[in-house]
């Protein structure tokens, strides 16, 4: 008897046992593991970046000559990346993207665009509706997959935090030297092809009243109906909101704090709901009132027409903000040349009308224009000069500041609450 | 949770005893005893494969800090941080196991005495089984369209006088989530108690009338009594079941302070992986859970003595 | 007071099966609503209740490009999830019941483990182990289905265990070994047949859950049926929701099927070995 019970308890044992050898000499953790990969990253980004850099030196002399000739030829600024595109045909023929959702800065015309200039090409687009956060997850998660992201576009934020954790492969695309410094990253890692305003969006059948500021928000008449995009801590455009609620309350791009005190006194009234703006609940009416970005409406409208709703779009009279998002390569992403391709396209003419026809304000603007590409009708679909005037983007510390306030304090004070 | 298919059956219990108590032999069969384990090998490595290791592996980082060294910061970090999340976890989790443990068996009762029709307890017993697993995100959205904002029923009644969100209801908060929560509950409670029901044997209702005794003095005496260790079992069960449940909770509030939804919040939020807090997180939630299955068992044992 | 409770036990159990139904189909049926009513609810009224009903987000939901591979995906893990506890569970359990019943408690013990480590934990313990250990094998979509083995094992083997008490192994065994058969024709041909309604009903309930199953295939950045279901519906509630229902709809007919046809299976078996 007692032997077979004894028996019984030693074979446990050593498969506890067991269990516990394998935990012990099999894990290394994170810390250990992630130098190696970035050390083979940054050997191939160095690569990169001297292949690019080469590149660049040789289109800059052509591009003087093309951007002359861009108004008469679409075709004409393709030279210089055609041995690009060859590269991607020959590496897969794919660039996949993530959390580029239609109606966002009307991605649907630039991929529609992307899919034109470089037939035989996939782009595939997973998760549209995924948070920056998130695709710093997914290429976490998917890293050494054949559906690793190629090519993210995140928010500021979290530009840095990937920077820091070493996911871009930094790239410098053809147009790089029409780009602001204010759009792109000193060290190459990412560029900004785009920003918009933030504003309130209103579902005018339900709400007959559309706020236009944020003092308006507060009222008790909005009650249960204010969404924002997501979580400040994961979501570019509601970091943005809280950004500019506090602008819109005494602070400043160094103190994102009246921000979240205004948005806790929002939750505590009712006024604020903790569903997640996204076309489906614009479409069904359940965020009446959303903060999100100018340039997310234009590509719902017929949706919305279709429901039999009607939207106004205001800007807060209270606070003028706005923020580029960032985009970039993904260090060890299974296509790189497609993901370049991508890249270069975003910051092209074609990329820059695209996202001009869905409200986006292209970073390469002014280059643009100057070749008089931009009609009436794309000019419309801005916000007010004045406004984009006074928009000034937060610098990377004061980012990272308010991401970190947000983390510490967003938390306790609003989600929890 | 799925025995639909059985009936008590004392022929059979007879010979459930011979059975189990047929050893292998005399002492030939002794000294083989120790080596009959080794049948049970695939079944042991499967498990520490992939059950054993990643719990210890998930235990081991909650109490590694950020720079590699032992710390139990993470650990009480994690209770004291997130006490909220715990004890939302806790009410939510005691109350659908309440409600659960009542409204699942008097459901399992009617379905189970029921004379007409006849294929009501077959159904009941099925529609138990598809609605007690159903994935988390599909019972968010049937809720969604009934009770959510812009749900037919909030409509409805929004029409008649009473708008739920005006008053104390939201889908998204504690109210919500119990709703939601009742719809996998009351059948996992169904599918745990019938078979303790169909050990109530009719006899024993008659003996208790012949004896003079009333519907409630039969519960009270007999019914109750016996069903006890099932319900006390299936009551631990069902707190764990809404314990760890992550997707409902998800799909509902995505920003839910609750266990499971803190736990892939820090999962997430880390992109480097080092943060102890999501593992200690977790670790914290093995220890209540385990408790809760204990407990599950040893009521589960003293339950099937009346089902055999 | 005799007479009260007298009528509360008859009028009861007919209340709470209602009340029962109430709650358990009204829920479907605002979703078939919302599935397949092009109106958004704050504009229903008499005159917009009749009107735009249409079966688009179905149709949309088809044409979706992701839906048929994460379908056909749910579907293969399914297989192989079932296929990997019946080769797992069913010898364990026989072999447990025949050779060796002072093990059944632990073994008991082991398969209801998975309760005390929920999905949303055992995945962190995936990342925390496997990931820097054994990232290949998280690389492949079919890694989910060892977990799924796993978080089913508490149910299947109940049912697996359920239906072996349920006859007699021993002397089923006992006759076929005596008669000249093999442990594999025994299995084959006197044990697998008895066995097959609770095998059945345990396979379709692992099914039902890995097609549902949330958790582990999102933290794992899986695209299954769940994690598809769920981003479809935050693109297009009404083709999300109409999805949803349809899903619904296949499983609890399946199963009601099953249920029934394996109820008298079963009796015939229990009769059989009665006599």
């Amino acid at each position: 008897m007692k032997k077979r019970y004894t028996s019984s308890r030693r074979l446990a044992g050593a498969f506890v046992a067991g269990a516990l050898l394998l935990v012990a000499c099999g894990s290394d953790d994170e810390p250990t593991s992630a130098p190696e990969t970035t050390e083979g990253a940054a050997a191939t980004t160095e690569a990169a970046v001297a292949t690019t850099e080469a590149a660049v030196a040789t289109t800059e002399g052509a591009s003087a000559t093309t951007e002359g000739a861009v108004a008469t030829t679409a075709a004409g600024g393709e030279d210089p990346l055609a041995g690009l595109y060859q590269e991607c045909l020959d590496n897969g023929a794919r660039v996949n993207l993530i959390a580029l959702p239609d109606e966002w800065a009307n991605y649907k015309g630039v991929l529609a665009a992307f899919g034109e200039k470089y037939p035989g090409i996939a782009y595939p687009v997973q998760n549209p509706n995924a948070s920056s956060q998130e695709e710093l997850d997914a290429v976490i998660n998917l890293a050494g997959q054949d559906d690793m992201p190629d090519a993210i576009d995140v928010s500021p934020a979290k530009a840095i935090i990937a920077a820091d954790s070493g996911l871009w492969a930094p790239f410098e695309p053809s147009t790089i030297g029409e780009v602001p410094d204010n759009m792109k990253d000193p060290d190459g890692n990412w560029v900004s092809a785009y920003y918009g305003i933030m504003s309130i969006g209103t579902n005018t059948t339900i709400v007959a009243n559309a706020p236009k500021s944020f003092a308006d928000l507060a009222k008790p008449e909005y009650k249960g109906q204010v969404a924002l995009n997501g979580d400040p801590r994961e979501s570019g455009s509601a970091l943005a909101a809280v950004m500019a609620a506090s602008l819109a309350n005494g602070g400043s791009p160094d103190d994102i704090m009246p921000g979240i005190e205004y948005f806790a006194e929002l939750k505590a009234s009712g006024n604020l709901i903790p569903t997640e703006v996204t076309q489906a609940t614009v479409i069904s009416g359940e965020t009446p009132i959303a903060l999100d970005w100018s340039y997310n409406y234009p590509g719902l409208a017929s949706a919305v027409e279709d429901a039999g709703f009607t939207v106004e779009i205001n800007f807060p009279t209270d606070a003028a903000y706005g923020a580029p998002y960032a985009q970039g390569v993904v260090a060890g992403s299974p296509h790189q040349a497609c993901a370049q391709l991508w890249i270069e396209h975003i910051l092209s003419n074609e990329g820059a009308l695209a996202y001009l026809g869905g409200g986006g304000m292209p970073a390469r603007y002014a280059a643009v224009d100057a070749a008089g590409l931009i009609s009436e009708a794309d000019r419309a679909n801005l916000p007010p000069a004045d406004l984009l005037a006074e928009v000034v983007f937060l610098t990377p510390e004061q980012s990272t500041a308010a991401n970190d306030a947000l983390l510490a304090n967003w938390g306790p004070m609003v989600a929890d609450a | 949770m799925s025995n639909q298919t059985e009936s008590p059956n004392t022929v059979g219990e007879l010979r459930e005893i011979e059975n189990s108590d047929f050893d292998d032999g005399p002492v030939v069969s002794r000294e083989r005893g120790g080596w009959a384990w080794l049948g049970l090998l695939p079944f042991f490595a499967f498990l520490t494969l992939f059950l054993l290791v990643p719990t210890i592996g998930l235990i081991r980082k909650a109490f590694v800090a950020n720079d590699s060294s032992f710390t139990t910061d993470g650990m009480t970090a994690a209770i004291t941080d997130e006490w909220a999340a715990f004890r939302n976890s806790l009410k939510i989790s005691f109350v659908t196991a309440a409600l659960g443990v009542v409204l699942g068996t008097a459901l399992a009762y009617a379905a189970a005495t029921a004379k007409r029709p006849k294929w009501l307890r077959s159904l009941v017993a099925a529609f138990s089984g598809v609605a007690a697993n159903m994935g988390g995100i599909i019972l968010a959205f049937l809720f969604l369209t009934l009770l959510g904002r812009q749900g037919l029923g909030t409509k409805i009644l929004a029409d008649n006088g009473w708008d739920p969100y005006k008053s104390w209801f939201s889908i998204n908060d504690f109210s919500g989530v119990i709703l939601v929560y009742m719809y996998f509950q009351i059948p996992l409670m169904v599918l745990v108690t019938l078979p303790a029901i169909d050990g109530l044997k009719a006899s024993w209702r008659e003996a208790s009338a012949n004896l003079g005794g009333s519907t409630f003095t039969y519960w009270r005496r007999v019914g109750l009594p016996v069903l006890a260790p099932s319900m006390l079992g299936g009551f631990l069960l069902l707190f764990a079941n809404a314990y760890s449940a992550f997707a409902t909770a998800y799909a509902l509030n995505t920003q839910s302070n609750l266990v499971p939804v803190k736990i892939s919040f820090y999962l997430q939020g880390d992109v480097t992986g080092r943060s102890p807090l999501p593992f200690a997180l977790a670790t914290w939630m093995i220890l209540f859970m385990g408790f809760s299955m204990g407990g599950y068992l040893l009521m589960r044992k003293r339950a099937e003595r009346w089902q055999r | 007071m005799r007479r009260l409770s007298a009528w509360l036990g008859r009028i009861g159990p007919t209340l709470v099966l209602l009340a029962a139904a109430v709650f358990f189909i009204a829920p479907l049926l605002s979703t078939a609503r919302a599935a397949f009513h092009k109106v958004p609810t704050i504009l229903l009224d008499r005159h917009t209740w009749f009107t735009k009903w249409s079966f688009d987000g179905i149709r949309r939901a088809f044409n979706e490009e992701f839906f048929w591979p994460t379908l056909l995906l749910g579907l293969k893990l399914a297989l192989v999830t079932v296929l990997i506890t019946m080769v797992l569970l069913v010898p364990t359990a026989l072999y447990v019941h025949l050779r060796l019943p002072r093990a059944r408690a632990l073994v008991e013990f082991l398969t209801v483990l998975p309760y005390v480590v929920p999905p949303i934990a055992l995945v962190a313990g995936v990342a925390a182990f496997f990931r820097p250990n054994a990232r290949w094998f998280l690389n492949s979509d079919f890694s989910l289905a060892p977990f799924y083995v796993v978080i089913a094992m508490p149910f299947t083997y109940r049912a697996i265990d359920a239906g072996i008490k349920a006859i007699d192994v021993r002397t089923l065994v006992d006759a076929s070994r005596s008669l000249g058969g093999s442990w594999a024709m025994t299995l084959r041909k006197a044990l697998l047949p008895n066995l097959s309604a609770s095998l059945l009903s345990s396979a379709f309930l692992t099914a039902t859950v890995v097609l549902g199953e949330f958790t582990i295939a999102s933290s794992l950045a899986k695209n299954t049926f769940a994690t598809f279901s769920f981003e479809y519906f935050g693109r297009d509630p009404q083709g999300g929701i109409g999805l949803a229902l349809l899903t619904l709809l296949a499983t609890t007919g399946l199963l009601g099927v099953l249920t029934i046809a394996t109820r008298s299976k079963s009796r015939r078996a229990m009769a059989a070995n009665r006599g």
